[in-house]
C-alpha cells in the first residue's frame, strides 16, 4: 500500500467534468511524476487530493486513512503539502513571514528554527532577502520561497505543480538537486511537469495523463524508453 | 480664531472614534471583499450595550465598553456563521444583500425592544480648559481609547500568529488553507474584529452624543466616506480619514449652517471616488 493513494477520483468545475476515474499510487519514499500535456487535467487532480475541489466520486487515501472528506488545512495538519501552480505567495508579506506561515500546521511548529536554517541553506539567495516583500522578487526566486515554505511544512508527502514552469533550466536543475536532496531524506514527493524529459529523468515513478485519466504509467526509466511516450511526448 | 481652534480639536478628537469605526468596515472588506451593511445597527448596538450596562448595572462605562466588545466579537461571529459564509464565494449582490437583511432584523427587533425614542447615557467627566479653549472630557477620553484600540489591532495583526493568518487570509486564501490555516475560522474571526470595532465606537459615541436605534445609520455613512478617503481595505488609512472627516465636521459649523456638513462629506466621497478611487494614502498593494 502507498503513503498516498487516489483511488478513481472524478472531479471538475461546476457542470465541467474534468477528471474521468483518475488513480495514482505513491509509494512510500519515491519521487513519483505526473506528467502530461496542457489541460490534461493534472492540477485539477493536485487541487483535488488536497480538498480545494471536492471530488465528485473515488477516494483519496493518506497512510491506510481515508482523508478524502478532510479539508485543505486539515490535509496540511497531518502532512500533505502542495506547492500549488503558480506559486501564491503571499506577496505583501516578507519571505520569512511566508516561511513561516509554510511552519503553520502544529506538526511543524517545534521545528521551525531547524527547517528555518534547513531551507536557508538551500536557497542562500531568500536568506539574504529574507525581509524583502515576496511580490516582489523575480520568478525564479518566487519558485524557490514556493518550494521552501512547503518544506517549512514539515511535510510526509510533498507535491510541487509545476516545478520549472517559466524558470531557466540552470535554476531547474538546482530545484531538482534540491528534491533529490529532500528524496534522500526519506520524503514522499510528487512531482507535476509538462517538461516530460525532465521529471522521467529525476522520478522513480511516472504517471502519464491525458483527457482526465492516466493514459500510462510505470518506471520512470521504462517509460522514456517507451515508444508512445518517446513519440507523444518527448517528440523523438 | 480660538473657536476655530477649539472646533478643530473637537472635531480631531471626534476623528478617533470614526476612524475605528471604519476601520471595522475597511478590515472586513479587504479580508473577505464583503461590504457589510449591518455596520450601522451594530454601532447603534455598541451604544445601547454601554447605555444598558451603565444605567442597569451601574457598571462604569467605559468598563461597559469591554463587555461590549466581547459582544460585538461574538455577534460578529456569528453572523458570518449565519448570513455571510454561504455565500462568501457569490458574487457581491448576495453579500450586500445579506448583511442588509442582518441590518434590517437588528433594526427591526431593536425597534421592538428598544422603541425610537432618544437615550442618552448619563455621565460625564466634566471638561477642562487649556488656555481659552475648553475640551470635553469623554472625547478625550474617547479618542485615547480609540488610539489604545488601533494600537492593539495594529499588533494583532502584524505580532500575533492569528494577525498573520488573517493578513495570510487576506492575500491568498487557497494558499493560506494549503499551509494549514483553517480559513473558514479565520474569515468568522476578521468578521468578529470588525464587528467589535464598530461596537467599540459606537459605545464612545454614546458617551457624549444622545442615540436611538437608528443612529447608527448616519455613522455608517461616515465610515463609508472614511473608508474610501483612506482607500477601502486599508485600517492604517482608515484611521487618519477619520481624522480628516472629524476635522471638517469640527471646522465647517465655524463658517456654515451645520446642514452643510453631510453634504460636504458627500462631495468629498464623490470626488474621492472619481479622482482618487484607491484612496488619499498610498495602500500597500499600489
Amino acid at each position: 500500500m502507498g503513503m498516498l493513494e487516489i483511488r478513481d477520483i472524478t472531479s471538475g468545475y461546476g457542470e465541467v467534468q474534468i477528471l474521468w476515474g483518475t488513480t495514482l499510487n505513491l509509494e512510500k519514499g519515491d519521487l513519483t511524476s505526473l506528467v502530461g500535456a496542457n489541460g490534461a487535467g493534472k492540477t485539477t487532480t493536485m487541487r483535488t487530493i488536497m480538498g480545494l475541489l471536492k471530488p465528485w466520486q473515488g477516494s483519496v487515501w493518506f497512510d491506510g486513512q481515508d482523508i478524502s472528506n478532510m479539508s485543505a488545512h486539515e490535509k496540511a495538519e497531518i502532512g500533505v503539502v502542495l506547492v500549488p501552480e503558480g506559486r501564491q505567495l503571499f506577496t505583501q508579506m516578507s519571505i520569512e513571514e511566508n516561511l513561516e506561515m509554510g511552519a503553520s500546521p502544529k506538526r511543524a511548529r517545534p521545528h521551525i528554527q531547524r527547517n528555518l536554517e534547513r531551507v536557508y541553506a538551500m536557497f542562500p539567495r531568500l536568506k539574504e532577502r529574507r525581509l524583502q516583500k515576496a511580490g516582489t522578487m523575480s520568478g525564479g526566486e518566487q519558485q524557490m520561497l514556493a518550494v521552501a515554505r512547503g518544506i517549512m511544512a514539515e511535510p510526509i508527502v510533498l507535491m510541487i505543480d509545476e516545478l520549472s514552469l517559466g524558470l531557466a533550466p540552470v535554476l531547474v536543475l538546482d530545484l531538482f538537486q534540491t528534491l533529490q536532496k529532500l528524496k534522500s531524506e526519506g520524503m514522499t514527493m510528487m512531482l507535476v511537469e509538462q517538461n516530460v524529459q525532465m521529471a522521467l529523468a529525476v522520478s522513480d515513478y511516472a504517471y502519464v495523463m491525458a483527457h482526465g485519466k492516466v493514459e500510462l504509467h510505470g518506471n520512470s526509466r521504462e517509460l522514456a524508453k517507451n515508444e508512445y511516450v518517446r513519440k507523444a511526448y518527448l517528440g523523438l | 480664531m480660538d473657536f476655530l481652534l477649539a472646533s478643530l480639536i473637537d472635531g480631531l478628537l471626534l476623528g478617533f472614534v470614526y476612524g475605528i469605526a471604519a476601520m471595522g468596515l475597511t478590515l472586513i472588506w479587504g479580508v473577505m471583499n464583503v461590504i457589510n451593511l449591518s455596520h450601522g445597527p451594530i454601532i447603534a448596538l455598541g451604544m445601547f450595550g454601554v447605555y444598558y450596562i451603565f444605567s442597569a448595572l451601574g457598571i462604569h462605562p467605559y468598563l461597559a465598553l469591554i463587555a461590549v466588545a466581547a459582544g460585538g466579537l461574538l455577534l460578529g461571529g456569528l453572523i458570518y456563521f449565519v448570513a455571510v459564509h454561504r455565500v462568501i464565494d457569490a458574487p457581491h449582490l448576495s453579500t450586500l444583500l445579506a448583511t442588509f437583511s442582518v441590518n434590517m432584523i437588528i433594526i427591526g427587533l431593536g425597534t421592538a425592544a428598544f422603541s425610537a425614542s432618544p437615550r442618552n447615557v448619563d455621565f460625564t467627566l466634566g471638561s477642562f480648559e487649556i488656555g481659552s479653549i475648553t475640551i470635553l472630557g469623554t472625547r478625550l477620553v474617547a479618542a485615547i481609547l480609540a488610539m489604545f484600540v488601533t494600537g492593539g489591532l495594529y499588533l494583532f495583526l502584524y505580532k500575533s500568529r492569528y494577525g498573520r493568518y488573517i493578513r495570510a487570509v487576506t492575500d491568498n486564501r487557497d494558499a493560506a488553507e494549503l499551509m494549514g490555516v483553517p480559513s473558514v475560522r479565520i474569515l468568522a474571526l476578521s468578521f468578529g474584529l470588525g464587528t467589535m470595532l464598530a461596537a467599540i465606537s459606537g459605545g464612545l459615541i454614546a458617551t457624549f452624543f444622545p442615540f436611538t436605534i437608528l443612529a447608527g445609520g448616519s455613522y455608517e455613512l461616515k465610515s463609508f466616506v472614511v473608508s474610501v478617503l483612506g482607500g477601502l481595505g486599508n485600517p492604517v488609512g482608515a484611521l487618519l480619514a477619520g481624522l480628516i472627516l472629524g476635522a471638517i465636521e469640527g471646522i465647517i459649523p465655524t463658517v456654515l449652517p451645520t446642514t452643510w456638513v453631510p453634504v460636504l462629506e458627500f462631495v468629498l466621497f464623490i470626488l474621492i471616488l472619481l479622482f482618487r478611487p484607491q484612496g488619499l494614502f498610498k495602500t500597500k498593494s499600489s
